[in-house]
């Protein structure tokens, strides 16, 4: 099954410096792949470049499908009316449902004849959401959907996704810099850090395929067959992040890491890497 | 129908969740073979979860035989658990309750009454019996 | 698209055509009181460019100071609105709100989202023009005849407004593209039209070559509403002066208004023999004029939508 988004060796300039360096992803066709990384790591940046607002300087994107965006802050055209925003969203795309536009809208309470400027943030959010997901796009890609919304309209924004996916063939790529938020919701994940991709995976398969070590102090070593991705002392107890499935040697006690935690030794850790070998990714 | 419910900071993963609560149901009797199990959608509409954790519960289900999909009309209970149905012991159902009664009129709180139960029959188990 | 650009630009559209709705009630109203204020005090033959018309110029002017006062402005003023207001806004606004981001990532192209843009609002620029045009056509005729003579007036009518408000259409559009925020494109355009305007004022004198016709008798052109480009002196053995002859004449200066002096000075070095050289464009140039400059402006645009398209799908950070 072809990949509903693969980067090869993606690089974007911004003047002198590359925002994007060497990226290579992919994401599996009906997955939601979740963008994470610190501000100003690139993340805005590659999604910009999937969706063809920023060419690329070297490497390339190959995308299956329409792609729909939903920009960051949520843009939409404050003087027009909501029926006048699904109006534009007709006529710019052929392949707009717009029945499923208006009773999605309905059904949430949105009135069709109030101006967008008079919109809450959660309804402005509901809006932007239906005119990507009504011209039926193969990918949908979301850049930071939750950020300045209440926790009631980051609820229903998450909900109308999951929705989404489980209504049409769909995959969604959302980039954010809150982990909680997508545990229960994300399965694929992907971390950005100074332009360059750490992690590219499904998020069960990395979960099972790292390990969080306590042990004493002078441990030494870490056992054989793992590699650290972050190592941290506190006191007389060491903690390491390793990639590896098992552990035989008695001195570390071994659990698998939460979601939070394997990103944040990533991110704490920007030489290391957890990137599949091309025929591994599979859906 | 089945309404499912997410424990989100018990550290058990979702679509073991959903597995665990759809054989809790067919124990108790509240799923009976021939049941319609919740679409992914409606579930995911509930749940506010990845549709794909819903399909994944609902393979292993079909794996072990306890559910089967039908295209187009769904995932519907294939046969239930155990020999016999919880509901069909009354008698054990009542002598229980009626334990609870006593261990409550002792002073034992809702805990305590977890622990000894368990004791008891982690006991039972290792001699073979249960 | 042709919607979207309708709805998304109303505004402007309703504005302007208000504002030509208005200049139109305004020139047409001046018109008609004019043309009763004529006909009741008017010689015969008025107005027109006999010199019994003169005083009739001069009381239509002071009865219709302030609707002149607003002519004079228009060909400035009209060219750094539109630029300003339909033409910066365009890109400006879109890179300013983020809304580019929502535009140019549905099923439309950027460059056809761009050039349906640009075409249906250029042309609505382009008939405005021309009906502007058409509206000071009819209504400066009945004051004067000095559609060739007067620069500022004819900046106003033939297809130089088109030509002029096209331009600074274009101006804008490429201003908002390279700037990427509205006011200061606004303030980038009105600049560029400023200075395109007092080049294109200086350089007019230039399309053709002057005719040189010689007078005797008097400094003062044959037809009135010719272009004057400049003027010499001859002496009587036929030798053009670079400044008019000293001490030949006495010339004592005048004072006030008065020109008395001044055209008895002349009558005495017409006495003596002296001519004048006057060097001119004849009203029978109106349209060769017209076209040159309209030609101008017109490769100006092309160049300026050139930059905007480029500048636009460049698809840059």
């Amino acid at each position: 099954m072809t990949d509903a988004l693969r980067t090869t060796g993606l690089g974007v300039r911004y003047r002198r410096t590359w925002a994007l360096r060497d990226c290579s992803l992919a994401v599996p066709p009906g997955r939601v792949a979740a963008l994470l990384g610190p501000n100003g790591a690139g993340k805005t940046t590659l999604l910009h470049a999937v969706v063809g607002l920023l060419a690329p300087d070297a490497g390339t994107i190959s995308v299956a499908g329409q792609v729909a965006f939903m920009a960051q802050d949520k843009p939409l055209y404050d003087a027009f009316t909501v029926a006048e925003t699904l109006a534009f969203g007709r006529r710019l795309n052929p392949t707009w449902d717009d029945a499923h536009a208006v009773a999605r809208l309905e059904g949430l309470g949105v009135p069709l004849d109030r101006r967008v400027s008079g919109l809450s943030g959660g309804q402005r959010a509901q809006v932007a959401l239906t005119v990507a997901l009504a011209r039926r796009p193969s990918l949908l890609v979301l850049d930071e959907p939750l950020a300045n919304l209440d926790p009631l309209a980051r609820h229903d924004v998450m909900r109308a996704l999951m929705t989404a996916v489980a209504e049409q063939p769909l995959t969604v790529l959302l980039s954010s810099h809150v982990v909680a938020d997508l545990r229960d919701t994300c399965d694929w994940l992907i971390v950005i850090n100074g332009g360059r991709v750490q992690v590219s995976g499904d998020i069960d398969d990395l979960l099972a395929g790292h390990l969080v070590l306590t042990g004493p102090a002078g441990a030494g070593t870490p056992p054989a067959g793992s590699r650290v991705v972050e190592a941290s002392r506190t006191g007389t107890r060491t903690r390491l992040l390793v990639r590896g499935t098992s552990v035989t040697d008695p001195r570390w006690s071994a659990r698998p890491p939460d979601l939070e935690e394997l990103v944040m030794a990533y991110l704490r850790s920007p030489d290391a890497a957890a990137l599949p070998a091309p025929a591994e990714v599979r859906a | 129908m089945i309404e499912f419910h997410l424990d989100r900071g018990s550290g058990v993963s979702t679509y073991l969740q959903l597995v665990h609560q759809v054989k809790q149901a067919l124990r108790l009797g509240t799923l009976r073979p021939g049941d319609r199990l919740p679409t992914a959608r409606e579930v995911v509409e509930a749940l506010t979860i990845n549709p794909n954790t819903v399909l994944k519960a609902y393979r292993e289900l079909e794996r072990e035989g306890l559910v089967t999909g039908r295209p187009g009309l769904g995932t519907f209970v294939q046969r239930s658990i155990g020999g016999a149905r919880l509901a069909d012991h009354a008698v054990l159902h009542r002598d229980l309750e009626e334990w609870v009664g006593r261990a409550h009129a002792a002073g034992l709180d809702r805990d305590d009454m977890e622990a000894l139960f368990a004791t008891a029959l982690a006991g039972r188990l290792r001699e073979g019996i249960a | 698209m042709i919607w979207t650009t309708w709805r998304q630009h109303r505004a402007q559209i309703l504005v302007t055509g208000g504002l030509l709705a208005a200049l139109g009630l305004l020139l047409l109203g001046s018109a008609v009181e004019a043309r009763l204020h004529i006909s009741g005090h008017a010689p015969p033959g008025c107005p027109g460019t006999a010199a019994a018309c003169w005083d009739l110029a001069r009381a239509l002017g002071d009865r219709y100071d302030t609707v002149y006062s607003i002519f004079g402005w228009l060909p400035i003023v009209a060219p750094a609105l539109i630029g300003a207001f339909w033409g910066a806004p365009l890109l400006g606004r879109e890179y300013e709100r983020g809304t580019y981001r929502l535009a140019w990532t549905q099923s439309v192209s950027v460059r056809r989202w761009l050039t349906v843009k640009l075409a249906v609002l250029g042309t609505l620029v382009v008939a405005a023009g021309l009906l502007t045009s058409l509206m000071i056509s009819l209504w400066r005729p009945v004051f004067r005849q000095d559609v060739f003579g007067n620069v500022g007036v004819f900046n106003m009518v033939g297809v130089a407004p088109a030509a002029w408000w096209l331009y600074a259409f274009t101006a804008g559009t490429a201003a908002g593209a390279l700037l990427r925020r509205t006011l200061p494109a606004m303030a980038l355009v009105v600049a560029v039209v400023s200075v395109t305007t007092f080049t294109l004022f200086g350089l007019s004198e230039h399309y053709a070559e002057p005719v040189r016709t010689v007078l005797s008798g008097t400094t003062v052109p044959p037809d009135p509403d010719s272009r004057l480009v400049s003027g010499a002196w001859v002496d009587p053995s036929g030798r053009e002066l670079a400044a008019p002859p000293a001490g030949v004449c006495l010339r004592p200066p005048d004072a006030g208004r008065s020109s008395r002096n001044q055209e008895a000075h002349e009558r005495c070095l017409f006495g003596k023999g002296y001519r004048y050289a006057l060097y001119h464009h004849p009203p029978s140039r109106f349209w060769r004029f017209q076209w040159t400059e309209a030609a101008l402006l017109t490769a100006g645009s092309l160049v300026l939508v050139g930059v905007t398209v480029h500048r636009t799908l460049r698809r840059k950070g």
